[in-house]
């Protein structure tokens, strides 16, 4: 008989990251493939991704910029997963907490410290706010998250164009697509990293340890698992779910201040930056672990930098696009390789 | 099965071997079907059964061993294969889609389904099926709405469309009424009779003597023996399972006679309850529930007790009526509220609302006890305590665990009921309501578990024991209440019953009632 595959349901962790590993090899062998036809010299792009984003200062900064919101936004998407749920409308909490962080950066005088603290909170309130109607719908009258979720993207959207643009519109140095400079910055510690990038590096971490070594973390899990068996132990699902999907837009909602206070200053339409829906590849890369937000966050970050290089080289935004794409389809398809090996059946024995 | 030169097997499993991390499921392993035979498989809880099979079916890769139909070796890479060879098999735990029709699901990854086929179109083919088979099923109906028996035959019809030559049933009888045990049982034997085979596996012995030819004995993962029914009794097939010679019974010297009735400390005050359909469940039920007693509630599953369990514990909330316990009514009956109180709870549906099948031994084993130290210190969750407490409930259920960081569903089906019990049993302060707590689990695991049930009523706990073995019932209880559509028909003294009287109650019949 010949060789075939056989599916095992379990996979160790060593198994999956190599197949990871191999996939992403493979995406990118195959896209170097193809801009070598196309003309392009990939190894010397290949070397200028690697030398730029990992072999200088300021690579390693731009790269820190871009980790900084997808750690969060990542961890936000993941823990709704743990419950179940899925945040489509991190991108809209983002715009939120970006939003509220302005308007406060904009309009209320203080000591900096003391208004980075008020910026902080008010940011993972503003997140939070703009989940509160889906989580109340989905709580009280099981509406889809993901629906509410996604629509409220929109919302937020359209409310950050137009105060950017409309009443909030810089008039000092006379942009037309911008809020003006928000005075209050987080501090930086290397070159123009912030200290948002630790906040962000510690979250995930400190949401593992609740998870595993705190009563709320246990009646997490449990309601996440079974959301029967959590009613049956005496555990109120409903308030775990609630202060969940609050958790969730908070943690997007301070990406949107970090964002605002450490990295760009001011408030602008495109300043999500599509971090949002990248949280949710992510979350999918992170398989529901907090930790793997690490892991996930890192991988699309560099992904992210390596796009912006290529343009400077000349390609177009959709080459990079494609090449993104490649990369997570890849990742995805030796997600399920893991799953298989190839066997020959024995010889008989009887 | 004559003993005359046997015809060649359809099956043949030569030398399997199956080993998890920590544990040895299979070893050695040989086992023949004939056809038109039907071969039950026994052993204890955690023998290796279900992993037999499991590696029959494609479902896990053996470690050693061939696996040869009609003498040709095999080798299945999924349950697809299988079955597309003709072996089908019906699990422990249904895997129906739940949101689908019957018909869709009978005609879910079949590659006879016709394409774009309409509602109605599916609708017919599996009413044509169900007729061929003797199985009836609606096929408009929703999984979700289904009893067990009738999931049961949605699942056995899913296989046999398919032609199979070879049924593999684990445990079917676990969740059926009499009734419908003894419907399926015909539907077997009609499809022996066209010369088709069945493996069956069961830890009820009587049952296994009724329907099978021939029985295969596995014990610690490997085989025991293979012997015609004929030479066997039941008391000798209880003996190779374990091992050695078993003392069963003993239950009724094991009940502390009691100089007076123990005062109520449970009781049920006119209440009335919906179930999941939003249909009448329970209906202006009153019952007193003593403390150190054992109070039966004998019935077919399905009469509302499930609603009664759960409005016991605090799990469904009643439309109307008091729950008073120790004589003072809960005004909001919660299930935290019975936990404080010190009531557990083994549920009937134990995958759905008992464990959460993916997360660790760990933590499904401390459900009852993690808002306590010494797992809990305020707001923190001690692992290494929770483990400390798992180990010690595995232990004193009898369950050996290769790592409590496995995720439970990696159990045999009995050991995870052997933890729940064993969990719930901790807890009871007050009472315990038990639903149908011996189901999956094997004979010696049983008897264990009723003289548990009676040290903790001689304790003076109160312990409610739903059931649908009225030897069981008549064996342990000190009273029984019937149930049928919702209502307690009759309260008895157990020792003044009458299994007649019961019988007749269980199926609605009402000459006269009389409360003890
Ligand atoms: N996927 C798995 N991973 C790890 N261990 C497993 C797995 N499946 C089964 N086991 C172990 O293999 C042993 C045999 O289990 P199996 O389910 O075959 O028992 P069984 O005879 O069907 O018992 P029961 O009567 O309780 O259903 C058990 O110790 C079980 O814990
Ligand atoms: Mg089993």
């Amino acid at each position: 008989m010949a060789l075939h595959f056989v599916r095992s349901p379990v996979v160790s962790s060593a198994r999956a990251l190599t197949a990871r590993v191999i996939g992403f090899v493979l995406a990118l062998g195959l896209g170097a493939l193809v801009l070598g036809i196309a003309g392009f010299d990939s190894l010397h792009l290949g070397r200028q991704i690697i030398v730029k984003s990992l072999g200088s200062q300021f690579g390693l900064e731009d790269l820190g910029l871009l980790y900084t919101p997808l750690l969060l936004t990542g961890l936000a998407v993941t823990v709704m997963a743990r419950m179940g749920l899925w945040n489509i409308g991190a991108d809209g909490q983002f715009y939120l907490g970006a939003f509220v962080t302005t308007a406060i950066g904009l309009f209320i005088k203080g000591p900096e410290p003391f208004m980075l603290v008020l910026m902080f909170f008010a940011g993972a309130a503003g997140g939070a706010l703009w989940i509160l109607v889906p989580t109340l719908a989905k709580a009280y009258a099981k509406v889809d998250e993901i629906i509410t979720t996604l629509l409220l993207n929109f919302v937020a959207l359209l409310l950050v164009y137009y105060v950017a643009t409309g009443p909030w519109r810089d008039r000092v140095s006379g942009t037309t697509a911008s809020t003006g400079r928000v005075p209050y910055k987080m501090p930086d510690f290397f070159g123009s990293l912030h200290w948002g990038f630790v906040i962000a590096l510690a979250a995930p971490i400190l949401f593992a340890l609740a998870l595993r070594y705190t009563k709320w973390g246990y009646e997490v899990r449990l309601s996440g698992a079974n959301p029967d068996a959590a009613h049956y132990a005496g555990i109120p699902v409903r308030r775990r779910l609630i202060t969940i999907m609050l958790l969730s837009g908070a943690i997007a909602g301070i990406a949107g201040m970090l964002e605002v206070a450490g990295t760009v200053h001011r408030l602008q339409g495109g300043i999500s930056n599509n971090y949002g829906y990248l949280g949710v590849m992510v979350a999918v890369l992170a398989r529901g672990s907090a930790l793997g937000v690490i892991a996930g966050a890192f991988l699309m970050a560099l992904i992210l930098n390596a796009g912006i290089i290529l343009q400077t080289q000349g390609l177009t935004t959709s080459a990079v696009l494609a090449l993104t794409g490649l990369i997570m389809l890849f990742t995805a398809i030796a997600d399920q390789f893991a799953h298989y090996r190839l066997v020959r059946p024995r010889a008989a024995t009887a | 099965m004559p003993a005359s030169p046997s015809p060649r097997p359809i099956v043949a499993l030569r030398g399997i071997g199956k080993v998890f991390p920590g544990v040895i499921a299979n070893a050695d392993v040989d086992f023949d079907l004939l056809p038109g035979e039907i071969h039950a498989l026994l052993g204890e809880n955690g023998a290796g059964k279900s992993t037999l099979m499991n590696v029959l079916t494609g479902i896990y890769r053996p470690d050693s061993g061939a696996i040869l139909m009609d003498g040709k070796e095999v080798a299945f890479a999924s349950p697809v294969e299988a079955i597309a060879a003709g072996i089908g098999m019906v699990h422990q735990h249904f895997k129906l889609v739940r949101a689908f029709t019957v018909a869709e699901n009978v005609h879910l990854g079949w590659k006879e389904t016709p394409r774009l086929a309409s509602k109605s179109v599916l609708e017919a083919r599996t009413r044509a099926l169900s007729e061929r088979y003797g199985l009836a099923v609606r096929p408009e109906a929703r999984i979700d709405e289904l009893s067990a028996g009738e999931q049961q035959r949605v699942e056995i019809l899913r296989v046999l469309a398919r032609q199979a030559r070879v049924l593999i049933l684990d445990e079917p009888t676990a969740v059926l009424t009499p009734a419908e045990a003894r419907v399926l049982f015909k539907a077997l034997r009609a499809f022996k009779d066209a010369g088709n085979s069945v493996i069956f596996i069961s830890h009820k012995l009587d049952e296994v003597m009724e329907i099978a030819d021939r029985v295969t004995v596995l014990r610690g993962g490997r085989k025991v023996l293979t012997e015609t029914t004929e030479n066997c009794t039941t008391t000798k097939l209880a003996q190779w399972m374990v091992g050695r010679e078993m003392v069963l019974g003993g239950l009724r010297e094991a009940i502390v006679p009691r100089s007076e009735a123990g005062r109520i400390v449970l009781a049920l005050d006119h209440v009335s309850a919906s179930d999941d359909r939003g249909r009448k469940g329970l209906i202006e039920v009153d019952l007193p529930v003593r403390a150190g007693e054992i109070l039966g509630i004998a019935g077919v599953a399905g009469n509302g007790q499930r609603e009664l369990s759960e409005v016991l514990t605090g799990i469904r909330r009643p439309d109307s009526g008091r729950i008073l316990v120790e004589g003072v009514p809960l005004d909001d009956p919660s299930p935290d509220v019975f936990l404080e109180l010190g009531v557990g709870h083994i549920p009937e549906d134990r995958i759905k609302s008992g464990i959460a099948p993916s997360l660790p031994i760990s933590d499904n084993a401390v459900m009852r006890a993690y808002g306590e130290a010494p797992i809990a210190h305020g707001i923190f969750f001690s692992p290494k305590a929770a483990d400390a407490l798992a180990k010690q409930i595995a232990d004193d259920a009898a369950v050996t665990i290769p790592s409590l960081r496995t995720p439970i569903r990696n159990l045999s089906g009995g050991n995870q009921q052997r933890l729940v019990a064993r969990r719930e049993m901790r807890i009871a302060r007050l009472a315990i309501v038990a639903a149908y707590p011996s189901r999956g689990l094997d004979v010696g695991a049983i008897s264990t578990l009723l003289h548990y049930l009676i040290d903790l009523r001689n304790q003076g706990v109160a312990v409610v024991l739903i059931s649908e073995e009225l030897s069981e019932l008549f064996d342990v209880t000190d009273r029984i209440a019937v149930m049928f559509k919702g209502r307690v028909m009759g309260l008895y003294e157990t020792k003044d019953a009458d299994l007649e009287r019961v019988g007749l109650l269980m199926g609605g019949q009402t000459q006269q009632t009389e409360a003890a």
